[in-house]
């Protein structure tokens, strides 16, 4: 039950990208077709939920234990950069097909700040592993959900007479402002 | 050879304005709308993202001969962290409540793209002092329109500006303005305004 | 080739000593400021929700950190602890006195929360905390909206903000029930 509450939060209550910001780079960047943002947004969620397990071992079993605190940045972005190149070579060997699609997405991942973001929240809420776990599915679903959305308004805004100055990034944040309003309307929903 | 170099001045004051990482390359866009609910908040993202880069840029291209193609982003990923570990204990020890107003968002500077790509496109190209003036710039650059930000969000969502009372009663807070959509909204439209009075046309962001 | 790995190997040892080295003497110089600034904060919090106090003791109960607050003579004033759960948008913790005869509460105040500005965030307010002075948690808290509390375990709920105020009152109602556990059965046990 907990666990539920916990992917639930992360994807839809605190949205990772329309209430903490993280992940609006590949937001404004990425989030032109609905195809594209679906990819992209599957090739993050796995890599959250990799980085979630993995920085949470190496949190728990190395930096704790050895009392090393003022490691913890650096060690978890090795980890992530290690990881999101180790997925591209496993994910290059195992499926080609797999690779077309998300390959392209891969390098850009490790600048990503919704995957730091997700290890350092996590060790904030001092989650225990499976609802670390359940915490990278939730913020990569709530990631995936944000930007297809973004893509599917931006499809359409394609067709609309968008003053010239607003064209691109301003007219993004605009519509992200207005989606983090609707977004506040979850707020509550698990709280009680 | 230094007929073809730029002046001094223009790798410093190109982060203002004409380069500027927010407005113009749209780039560390994470901070810039999640600490901006106030004025000093903006201000210190922007200082202590100021001391980060301009650390790493120099450092980098102090080092530049010595590291290998193969693992230099991997060197200036560490080389940031750990200039980032320093802003945050420094932080922690020094401005507690800062620190804590800031919260992750202070580690969360190691990915700001803007940091990272200093060090890549220019400090591992150039020599030390341009690196120096080139950092400093772009830093400087983001700290105003952070402060900026702040100052906006917190005039109409508190009320005050770097939190000393603006109105008298009659004044309602737009309290939108503090939450998350005011941070899209405000950033939206000045980068928008900003785009009409250069006459450009739309911008993109230039990292991913 | 060869040469070229050696280098590359290298590099980057050289960085990750250096990294941690340096790293490992500015913790060793912030470390004692930062614990010492947690250590005020901590215990302003505790003289604030118990009256009186100028000191602590800091007592620990099956894994439940408890501060038994003293005053000038060195005599008991109340209990404080820290109390959490979940708010409106994030966790809500708070510092709760209790009277040494653990019949109802000395204070409250907000350490940490994520409440809806202008909203949820009034939790933070004095007026709102001066609520739990004396306030009595048997059978459990209640709120009331929109009028004044009547009975001596009622408060009255922030207007617009009644999950952010009852929150508060069930964290509190969870929290304390368990600490006067603990220390009754250690009184019967002595």
């Amino acid at each position: 039950m907990e666990v539920i509450l916990v992917f639930l939060s992360a994807a839809i209550v605190n949205n990772f990208v329309l209430t903490y910001f993280l992940g609006i780079c590949p937001f404004v960047g990425v989030s032109k077709k609905v195809d594209t943002a679906l990819n992209m947004g599957m090739a993050t969620t796995f890599v959250m939920t990799m980085t979630a397990a993995v920085t949470w071992l190496i949190y728990h079993f190395i930096i704790l234990r050895y009392n090393l605190p003022f490691l913890e940045y650096v060690a978890f972005i090795i980890t992530i950069a290690s990881l999101v190149q180790f997925v591209e070579m496993f994910i290059r060997k195992a499926s080609p097909a797999l690779f077309r699609t998300l390959g392209i997405f891969l390098p850009l991942i490790t600048t990503n700040c919704a995957i730091l973001g997700l290890a350092l929240f996590a060790v904030l809420r001092e989650y225990d592993f499976v609802e670390s776990i359940f915490f990278g599915l939730g913020a990569g679903a709530g990631f995936t959900l944000a930007l297809v959305i973004m893509a599917g308004i931006r499809e359409e805004l394609e067709l609309a007479d968008v003053p010239p100055a607003l064209r691109g990034a301003p007219i993004t944040l605009l519509v992200a402002g207005l989606l983090a309003l609707s977004f506040m309307g979850f707020a509550g929903l698990l709280s009680v | 050879m230094a007929a073809k170099e730029l002046p001094l001045s223009k790798d410093f004051f190109k982060g203002f304005w004409k380069e500027n990482p927010v407005t113009v390359q749209l780039l560390g866009l994470c901070p810039t709308l999640a600490v901006t609910n106030t004025a000093i908040n903006g201000f210190a993202m922007g200082m202590a993202t100021t001391f980060v880069v301009v650390s790493a840029s120099t450092l980098v291209s102090i080092i530049k001969r010595l590291v290998p193609r193969q693992v230099r982003i991997a060197t200036y990923i560490v080389i940031i962290a750990s200039f980032v570990t320093m802003a945050d204990l420094f932080l922690a020890a020094q401005f507690p409540a800062i620190s804590k107003a800031l919260g992750p968002y202070v580690p969360l500077i190691v990915v700001n793209c803007l940091i990272l790509g200093r060090s890549e496109a220019y400090a591992s190209k150039h020599p030390v002092h341009r690196a120096f003036l080139d950092a400093l710039g772009m830093g400087l650059g983001f700290t105003w329109v952070l402060v900026l930000l702040g100052i906006i969000r917190e005039v109409l969502g508190f009320g005050s500006i770097f939190s000393l009372k603006m109105f008298g009663d009659w004044f309602t807070p737009w309290i939108v303005m503090i939450l998350p959509p005011g941070a899209f909204f405000t950033l939206g439209i000045i980068v928008g305004v900003i785009n009409y009075i250069t006459g450009k046309e739309g911008s993109e962001t230039t990292c991913h | 080739m060869n040469n070229k790995i050696l280098k590359m190997v290298i590099v980057l040892t050289v960085t990750g000593i250096f990294s941690g080295g340096i790293l490992a003497t500015v913790y060793r110089v912030a470390e004692p400021r930062i614990e010492e600034n947690r250590l005020k904060e901590l215990k302003e919090a505790i003289f604030i929700v118990l009256p009186d106090t100028v000191d602590y003791k800091e007592i620990e109960r099956n894994g439940t950190v408890l501060y038994m607050g003293l005053d000038k003579e060195g005599n008991t004033t109340g209990y404080a602890f820290v109390s959490e759960g979940p708010g409106f948008q994030g966790k809500i913790r708070m510092m709760v006195g209790l009277n040494k005869d653990l019949k109802h509460l000395t204070g409250m105040k907000v350490l940490e929360q994520v409440e809806t500005p202008g909203l949820g965030n009034r939790i933070a307010e004095e007026d709102f905390q001066n609520q739990f002075k004396g306030l009595q948690f048997e059978p459990e808290i209640e709120y009331v909206k929109n009028k004044k509390p009547e009975k001596p375990n009622e408060i009255q709920a922030i207007t617009g903000a009644t999950i952010s105020s009852r929150a508060v009152a069930r964290a509190i109602t969870k929290d304390v029930k368990r600490v006067v556990k603990i220390l009754k059965e250690e009184g019967s046990g002595s």
